[in-house]
């Protein structure tokens, strides 16, 4: 099962690991605690039995004796009814008396430090634990060393330090829970603003681009910053929109007009060749606001962000020369000089190729509008390049900018639609080709350049 | 050491009278229409006549079970488990000390049935080890010795009674001889531990050259002969039948002290037949084989829920806290200490002879 990712179980996840690793910590010490506090307990029997035992021997009929203590054993056996074992072993090594025959201390340093010595054993298959007091005859003369080993099981322990981990489980376990609980309702208070972010947009109405005012804290205040950024861009988009539609239809509107008015005023004459003249210019008129509709829909292609052509391998030569060819011919008729500087070798960019020859059309008709005398079309291989340069009145620096907004003309007295350096723009864009409008040769005209980055090859 | 037990074994075995097997073993044969019968074998330390009806009412109850049942002398018990620890389902003995040695060093299985759980916990050791009679420690005094020096009611009255009339009764008393006898051994060890005069009691005894035998039957014989008037510290369950069916003879509880004796059963570890085992020593702790012990036999019933005659309860209700049973725990395995016993027997052995010149 996949598990949706989710702020809640990550931070569930990454305090909860931890805490429960803790957990498992506490226990395992809890644990060893217990078990070294009842081992301790118990021990002091062993103790206590080993010194009872050592303080009856004596020295009879030429050998260690002793008078064993009942006691010594029923201490040993407390109340878990342990089973008890114990020896008396001479300083030979020789048990002198016992029902078990225990290994022994086997440190070798008896004389100082330690003589007593408690430890777990494994005896006849049973687990025991042991006790070993060395010790020797307090006689005037004798010394005798003897060892007193005492060993029993470890029921009684076992029972204590259960009882011990018993309380320190409760313990634990309580607290685990508080934490638990703690831990959850603090998570679930931390996301509280999230849900109420979520609600808050979700409440909006679609249509409205307000920025959203409800406090966050900080870390979600700076996403409320954020989508507020969003917000805000997207108004400034939206206004754009509207004037480029207030524009749109603006100039589509005088010239429908002009029509409107040139017909009426044509049907009211008799004559043909009246009417004739009239077709004529509403032929014009219709053929420019065909091509005004036109530019118009592939701006809006353009600008959609939607919209992805598929980009095929195009050479920039191949197109430069095809534009220069459509236009050669008019240019030549109203006496511009159209040239191409073409690279020797091809130029391979990935593109759309009606867009490129739309580009370079508007480009040279923008120049011949404008009274260029000489245009030039121009590849590059370093950097790639398609320019086109003309020698006509060109733009001050400080308005180039503002030529690339639709229906922005240099001179209002020109005809033309002003969307002819948008709509390149736009191309460039979705090229993702850089568009520089300088000066040209000598300072005099205008060199439009789209700059293609390498990766565009 | 072990080397030394298995010495002190065989001297005290070779002093008792070997019982024979083909006298004392029963066998009850498993009922024919069972397709698997179950056998059984239980090794004890515990006369014939005592635990027949036990054993038959057992039988009745699982006629599938192929019951063996060997009856041995408490040591022959013994030194045969510690032969082969693999033959017996269930062994019995009344010596509790070697009894309790084995099962503390792990021999024993252990027993978890409901009866056993509900066992109370001064008649058992950690579920292995389970006593299920209750046997009082008595004196036997004839009649004759009643009318002639006035009833004994207590070990006081005894002590006293010796030491007034200790040259009259001379050779007339009896009592077991501690060096070899096990139970006789085990008596004194605990008397000693009970009471400090018991020595005066033990130099009485001496000074009455009393006679010291092996066996509570040896003792009952001699009463009803006639050659003893007091016995002291005989087996209250085997003496019971012979004082009822001898009216010449008087039993005597201690008013002072008693000690209890109980016989001790467990499961061995490497039982053939652990089930069937299991399944006998849990009868033995029933309520049903209680009442048994308690009706039919004079062992004496320990199950808390049995009264009446023959139980540990109205002997309580009877002596109260004179009832000294012996401490089914470790101090028994003191009581088996090498060193212990031979300091013990030598005392005994001292106090016995303080006021004669040479031992009897």
């Amino acid at each position: 099962m996949t598990l949706t990712d989710s702020l809640y179980r990550r931070l569930l996840t990454w305090l909860l690991v931890p805490l429960l690793a803790l957990g498992g910590l506490m226990l395992l010490l809890a644990w060893s605690e217990a078990r070294r506090t009842a081992d301790r307990a118990f021990d002091r029997l062993l103790e206590a039995a080993t010194l009872s035992i050592a303080e009856q021997v004596q020295w009879q009929d030429e050998q260690l004796w002793l008078d064993l203590p009942p006691a010594a054993l029923e201490m040993l056996a407390t109340d878990a009814q342990e089973r008890v074992f114990y020896s008396l072993v001479d300083q030979a090594g020789r048990v002198v008396t016992g029902n078990a025959e225990l290994p022994g201390d086997p440190r070798d340093d008896s004389a100082s430090g330690d003589t007593r010595l408690y430890r777990d054993i494994e005896w006849r298959g049973m687990e025991l634990r042991q006790g070993v007091r060395r010790s020797r005859l307090e006689d005037w003369r004798l010394r005798e060393r003897f060892e007193v080993r005492v060993a029993h099981t470890r029921e009684g322990r076992e029972a204590l330090m259960k009882e011990l981990l018993r309380g320190n489980l409760a313990y634990i376990l309580a607290m685990a829970a508080v934490a638990i609980t703690v831990l959850l309702l603090a998570i679930r208070a931390a996301l509280t603003p999230l849900t109420r972010l979520r609600r808050a947009i979700r409440a909006r109405d679609p249509r409205t681009l307000e920025p959203l005012t409800l406090p966050l804290p900080r870390e979600l205040a700076e996403l409320r910053e954020t989508l507020n950024d969003l917000l805000a861009r997207m108004r400034r988009v939206r206004a754009n929109q509207e004037r480029f539609i207030g524009d749109a239809s603006h100039q589509l509107r005088t010239p429908l007009a002009g029509l409107s008015a040139r017909a009426e005023l044509a049907l009211r004459q008799e004559d043909p060749a009246r009417w004739r003249e009239a077709l004529l210019a509403m032929q014009t008129t219709s053929a420019k606001t065909a091509r005004l509709a036109m530019q118009l829909l592939s701006l809006t292609r353009l600008d959609n962000p939607e919209y992805q052509p598929e980009l095929v391998p195009l050479d920039l030569n191949a197109i430069a020369r095809e534009a220069v060819r459509e236009h050669w011919s008019q240019c030549q008729r109203s006496g511009v000089d159209l040239g191409l500087e073409a690279s020797s070798s091809p130029l391979v960019v990935n593109g759309v190729d009606w867009q490129f020859a739309e580009a370079l059309s508007n480009l040279i008709d923008n120049a011949q509008r404008y009274g260029a005398r000489c245009i030039t079309v121009r590849t590059r291989a370093t950097p790639l390049t398609l320019e086109v340069e003309d020698d006509g009145p060109g733009i001050p620096a400080e308005l180039r900018l503002r030529m690339l907004r639709p229906f922005h003309r240099g001179d209002e007295a020109l005809e033309g639609s002003g969307l002819g350096l948008a709509i390149v723009d736009g191309i460039a864009r979705s090229h993702h080709a850089t568009l520089n409008l300088e000066a040209g040769q000598d300072g005099r005209g205008l060199r439009v350049r789209l700059v293609f980055p390498e990766a565009a090859q | 050491m072990r080397t030394l037990r298995c010495y002190w074994l065989t001297l005290v075995l070779g002093l008792l009278p070997l019982a024979t097997l083909a006298d004392e073993t029963l066998h009850y044969p498993a009922d024919p229409t069972t397709d698997a019968p179950r056998p059984l074998v239980v090794h004890a330390a515990l006369d014939l006549p005592q635990i027949e009806p036990v054993l038959q009412a057992f039988h009745r109850l699982h006629p599938e079970v192929e019951l063996t049942y060997r009856n041995f002398t408490t040591l022959d018990l013994h030194q045969r488990f510690l032969k082969a620890p693999d033959q017996a389902d269930v062994m019995i003995s009344s010596a509790m000390p070697w009894q309790y040695r084995l099962v503390n060093d792990g021999h024993a299985r252990e027993q978890l049935s409901a009866n056993a759980r509900a066992w109370p916990a001064w008649a058992r050791w950690r579920h292995e080890l389970f006593a299920f009679t209750f046997e009082p420690i008595v004196m036997v005094v004839r009649r004759e010795l009643d009318e002639r020096y006035g009833t004994i009611q207590g070990h006081a009255d005894l002590l006293a009674l010796l030491e007034r009339h200790g040259r009259e009764l001379s050779g007339r008393v009896v009592t077991y001889d501690p060096a070899s006898s096990g139970a006789g051994y085990t008596y004194a060890i605990e008397e000693s531990r009970l009471s400090p005069r018991y020595w005066e009691l033990v130099a009485a005894l001496g000074q009455a050259r009393a006679q010291l035998v092996d066996t509570t039957d040896d003792m009952l014989e001699g009463l009803i002969e006639g050659r003893y008037l007091v016995g002291y510290n005989l087996l209250g369950s085997y003496a019971r039948d012979v004082v009822a069916a001898h009216p010449e003879l008087r039993l005597v509880v201690p008013d002072d002290y008693a000690l209890v004796t109980r016989r001790l059963a467990f499961v061995p570890q490497h039982a053939p037949h652990p089930d069937t085992g299991g399944r006998f020593l849990d009868f033995l702790i029933s309520e049903t084989g209680q009442r048994l012990l308690a009706e039919q036999t004079a062992l004496g019933a320990i199950h808390p829920a049995l009264d009446g005659p023959g139980t540990a309860e109205a002997l309580r209700r009877e002596l109260g806290d004179a009832l000294r049973p012996i401490d089914l725990g470790p101090g028994l395995l003191a009581t088996l200490d090498d060193l212990k016993r031979q300091a013990l027997l030598s005392r005994w052995q001292r106090e016995f002879s303080r006021y004669t010149a040479a031992p009897p």
